[in-house]
């Protein structure tokens, strides 16, 4: 049992210079999640093994390896094999409202690594499309990628300004207030050309695009019917 | 009969160009009178091979001193017939490869090893095969479960007459009584129906002689002629057997030890083979069922070890649970989950079936009405983790192999003459416990010595079913944990290993690893005294004892190692190509130059298995080192008699290195034991070197494997440099 005296040994015995350097969620693993008890409660898992790649959770074998080949581990707020775990946990309030799949870039080197084969940045896009289902949108990276869909397919092209500005009416005016300190990042690309100030044309065939998308979407709906 | 003696010196592979081969080939010539002494340029290409075979037919030539290459290479093109003796001395790995050319040391250093080489020659003879009187080729198999049938099976497959012996009214074993199996063959992930029934008609099919109820009451003799009783209920049979395959199987651990695990408390705590009888049965309807795995295993208080098979076995019964209710709800907790090899597919297969498999240490477990409440750490989580409404909690209780069942065997009652024995550092001798399964009629005991945790010895990486009994060879789960694949591989493996056996000890050659050795001890008893040292230090058992504690040798039991010839300080065995006088003469033939030439001389004692194959590699990568070493390949260190000590010393020899394989524990010798006696031997002489003023330090012991090729030249320089510290020996001037 990691007890907290073991736990702060465990994390003296570390080099400062180190830990600073991996973060303090490097240590998740030690640290109590849960004060009370947990109980495995399939009821929600089932819910999850039913998404597209959903059932590829069950083959997890705890070995940690999508943790450590993680480029954004130190900021997400459960590492995946843990996450996976308290799907089975049925801790469906953590699951949802936690940062991991938002923090994933689909860089897909845990999808390569993992020796179980488990498509695991598959695995983190059907959380993303459950948890935006199921209302669980208050999350910056969940505005950030509704900002970033409208625009795309309202134009078939990127405008930066017109998403920026999407994106910060969503999250509210404390956000706006926020936003001011990466002024000196907008300035810097707008002086380089990389974005404009005006909303580019649309491109050419945006009908056509259109179609695809909803073709998509209807396959997608059939898929779920399914 | 005199000898013929020819010597033909290679000058190919540069040997040519680095050594003074007309000053070589004085020594061959004028200094032993050898009438003929050849040099080729390639001796092993077709011509050079036909030029010895030419002298063979011409002039007689009935031994062949061939210096060229190790004898560890080209041993198969300067093969002439086993009435030739045949002797290598080694100038390429361990002269000119490791030492510089053109140099006066290194000539020195190979006129030497040519000098050894005929002297060695000089005192071998042509050994003559030993060959058992009213010999067997039938194999006895001990055990008929999975792995004994599958051993009788291949043996009597390979044509030779099988006896099974089983204890119980029915063959089958543990595996006999399950339900399902777990997968044996691809894809790997789905239960398969129990193969014994099936096994047991093949074995019947293919003639193999059965007895069931039956135990061995005694087994004696020595490979090729084991006599075996048998006890049945209605009396007693002899058998008489060339080779035995012990595979008596494990049992499993006694759950009335897991009292923490609720065992004995609540009824529905249950073990493995509990459930399984259950499944027989007819699987109960079960909704909510936990497996502990590793219920007393990897746990210092019961099973050390890890049982190997309990994981997938815990595996296959899960899936009984989800075979006859999907929905049921299964737990596995766990430390690990070993599913070696393709096992992880059937692993891979629960979780699909929706097994949960926690990792953690169940701390405790309680009951309310007839439902079990599992309290665990959860590794994964970090915290605790709580389970309820179980109906079934099932314990994987792991195994104990049938070999550790029983008393240890008592060391003999101390007399006076034993007390005072006692003094001297012995080697450590391994456990013998009484299981009553072979009960051997051998002076060593009853059983087959045990390794760590009652596990038969066998080293498990170098030679496997090797037991240190020879011809009786440990398969299955009574040799070491294991699952049923793993089983069947065993059981074929070690059926070969006795036919192996029967074969080689008919011809009267050596098994493994002294393979087609056909040298056995020979023992002069005119002048033994009975001390009882060869009998005890045999470490393969191979010497039995009269009432007066006379040595009776077994030679079919022998592994030629040398250790009796080591032990024996009558110096009274010897083999026919090996002995005291042979090693001795060699180091007399050493040329001891005065102390004013300052060049002194080590004197290596190499183990044949891995030290001589270290020092090879040394050479074969091209690294230097002193050339002041002069070495002696040994059959096994254990086969070091300290005589040649005391005549190295007294020859001026600056100093005597030993090199062994590891000893302990996770020992490396393929004796078992040849080095930890030969270093026990060592202790014993520094006291006689510090009466003769010569400090103890001179003769000293290390461990090599044969990866440690590369540490051997600081070794050695090591060992010169503080030879030199201490000064030259002053025996030289008595010279």
């Amino acid at each position: 049992m990691v007890t907290p005296d073991k736990e702060r040994a465990a994390e003296q015995a570390v080099p400062h210079s180190f830990k600073k350097k991996r973060g303090d969620n490097y240590f998740m693993e030690q640290k109590k999640i849960f004060s009370e008890p947990v109980k495995y409660d399939l009821t929600f898992a089932r819910e999850i093994y039913r998404l597209e790649n959903g059932s590829y959770i069950k083959q997890c074998m705890n070995c940690g390896l999508c943790t450590v080949s993680c480029a954004t581990r130190d900021v997400m707020e459960y590492p995946p094999r843990q996450l996976f775990n308290l799907i089975k946990l049925g801790k469906k309030e953590e699951v949802l409202t936690s940062n991991t799949f938002w923090s994933c870039t689909s860089c897909c080197t845990c999808k390569a690594r993992c020796p179980r084969g488990i498509p695991i940045i598959d695995v983190m896009h059907d959380l993303k499309k459950y948890a935006i289902e199921y209302g669980y949108t208050d999350y910056p990276q969940a505005a950030f990628y509704k900002a970033f869909w409208t625009e795309m397919s309202s134009r078939g092209k990127m405008f930066e300004g017109g998403m920026t500005a999407r994106y910060f009416l969503t999250r509210g005016l404390d956000e706006i207030v926020k936003a001011m300190d990466m002024k000196d990042v907008g300035i810097s690309m707008l002086k380089h050309g990389r974005m404009p100030l005006l909303p580019p044309k649309k491109i050419k065939g945006l009908g056509g695009l259109k179609k695809i998308i909803s073709k998509a979407q209807e396959l997608d709906r059939k898929e779920a019917a399914r | 009969m005199e000898k013929k003696i020819a010597v033909y010196i290679c000058t190919g592979c540069g040997i040519g160009d680095a050594l003074d081969i007309d000053a070589l080939s004085k020594v061959a010539k004028g200094e032993f009178k050898v009438p003929i002494c050849k040099t080729d340029g390639q001796l092993c290409g077709p011509e050079g091979v036909a030029l010895i075979k030419q002298d063979i037919e011409n002039d007689g030539v009935d031994t062949v001193v061939i210096a060229g290459c190790s004898a560890r290479v080209n041993y198969d093109v300067f093969k002439f017939g086993s009435d030739k003796i045949v002797e290598r001395v080694n100038l390429r790995e361990q002269v000119i490869w490791c030492h510089t050319a053109d140099d006066e040391d290194t000539q020195m250093l190979a006129e030497d090893y040519m000098r050894m080489g005929l002297v060695k020659q000089k005192n071998m003879n042509v050994p003559e095969p030993y060959h058992v009187e009213s010999f067997s080729r039938n194999i006895m198999v001990l055990g008929g479960g999975l792995t004994g049938l599958t051993a009788a099976l291949e043996s009597a497959k390979a044509g030779y007459s099988t006896i099974l012996v089983e204890k119980e009214a029915e063959l089958g074993g543990y595996v006999g009584k399950m339900y399902k199996q777990v997968p044996m063959k691809p894809p790997f992930t789905d239960l398969e129906e129990n193969c014994i029934p099936n096994l047991v008609k093949a074995v019947e099919d293919a003639g193999v002689k059965i007895y069931k109820s039956a135990t061995v009451e005694n087994t004696a003799g020595a490979p090729g002629m084991f006599d075996v009783t048998i006890k049945q209920d209605d009396g007693t049979v002899q058998e008489r057997v060339g080779a035995i395959v012990l595979a008596t199987g494990a049992k499993p651990y006694e759950a009335d030890k897991l009292g923490h695990l609720g065992f004995g408390k609540f009824p529905n705590v249950i073990t493995q083979s509990m459930f399984e009888e259950m499944a027989v049965a007819g699987t109960p309807e079960a909704s909510k069922v936990a497996f502990i795995q590793c219920a007393g295993s990897r746990d210092q208080e019961h099973l050390p070890y890890c049982s190997a098979a309990c994981c997938i076995e815990s595996i296959k019964q899960a899936l009984y649970v989800k075979e006859k209710n999907d929905e049921a709800n299964v737990y596995v907790y766990y430390k690990d989950i070993r599913s070696n090899g393709q096992y992880e597919h059937f692993y891979m297969k629960a979780q699909q079936e929706g097994v949960v498999f926690v990792k953690g240490d169940v701390t405790e477990i309680t009951e309310e009405d007839g439902k079990l409440t599992i309290e665990a750490d959860d590794k994964t989580m970090g915290t605790t983790s709580l389970a309820d409404e179980f109906d079934y909690v099932v314990l994987a209780n792991g195994m104990v192999p049938t070999a550790a069942l029983g008393d240890l065997m008592e060391e003999e009652s101390t007399t006076d003459e034993a007390a005072a024995a006692c003094d001297e550092p012995k080697a450590s001798t391994p456990p013998i416990i009484k299981a009553n399964l072979l009960n051997l009629v051998y002076r060593q005991g009853p059983e087959l010595p045990a390794l760590k945790y009652g596990f038969p010895d066998s080293h498990y990486i170098c030679f496997p079913y090797e037991t240190r009994r020879t011809g009786i060879y440990a398969a299955g789960v009574v040799r070491a944990p294991m699952d049923m694949l793993s089983a069947v591989e065993d059981g074929a493996g070690a059926a070969m290993k006795a036919i192996q056996c029967v074969e080689v000890t008919e011809k009267g050659e050596a098994v493994h690893p002294r393979s087609g050795d056909m040298s056995f001890p020979e023992f002069n008893m005119n002048r033994c005294t009975q001390c009882k040292r060869c009998t005890e230090e045999c470490p393969f058992g191979a010497i039995n004892e009269d009432e007066k504690g006379n040595p009776l040798p077994n030679p079919s039991r022998c592994r030629r190692c040398g250790t009796c010839m080591g032990a024996c300080p009558e110096r009274i065995i010897s083999f026919k190509n090996y002995s005291v006088p042979m090693v001795g003469n060699m180091v007399k033939a050493i040329e001891m130059p005065e102390e004013d030439e300052e060049k002194p001389r080590i004197l290596i004692f190499a183990c044949d298995n891995d030290a001589i194959p270290a020092l090879d590699m040394a050479g074969i990568n091209h690294m230097q080192y002193n050339s002041w070493v002069r070495i002696i390949p040994l059959r096994c260190l254990g086969s070091l008699n300290l005589v040649w000590i005391n005549d190295a010393m007294g020859r001026g020899f600056d100093g005597v290195l030993l090199m062994g394989c590891k000893h302990g524990d996770d020992y490396q010798c393929h004796f078992m034991k040849g080095s930890e006696l030969a270093e026990i031997r060592l202790s014993k002489i520094s006291e006689t070197l510090d009466r003769l003023g010569l400090e103890s330090e001179r003769v000293r012991a290390t461990t090599v494997s044969i990866m440690d090729y590369d540490k051997i030249p600081a070794m050695l320089d090591e060992f010169a440099a503080d030879l030199e510290e201490l000064g030259p020996n002053p025996m030289k001037d008595f010279q």
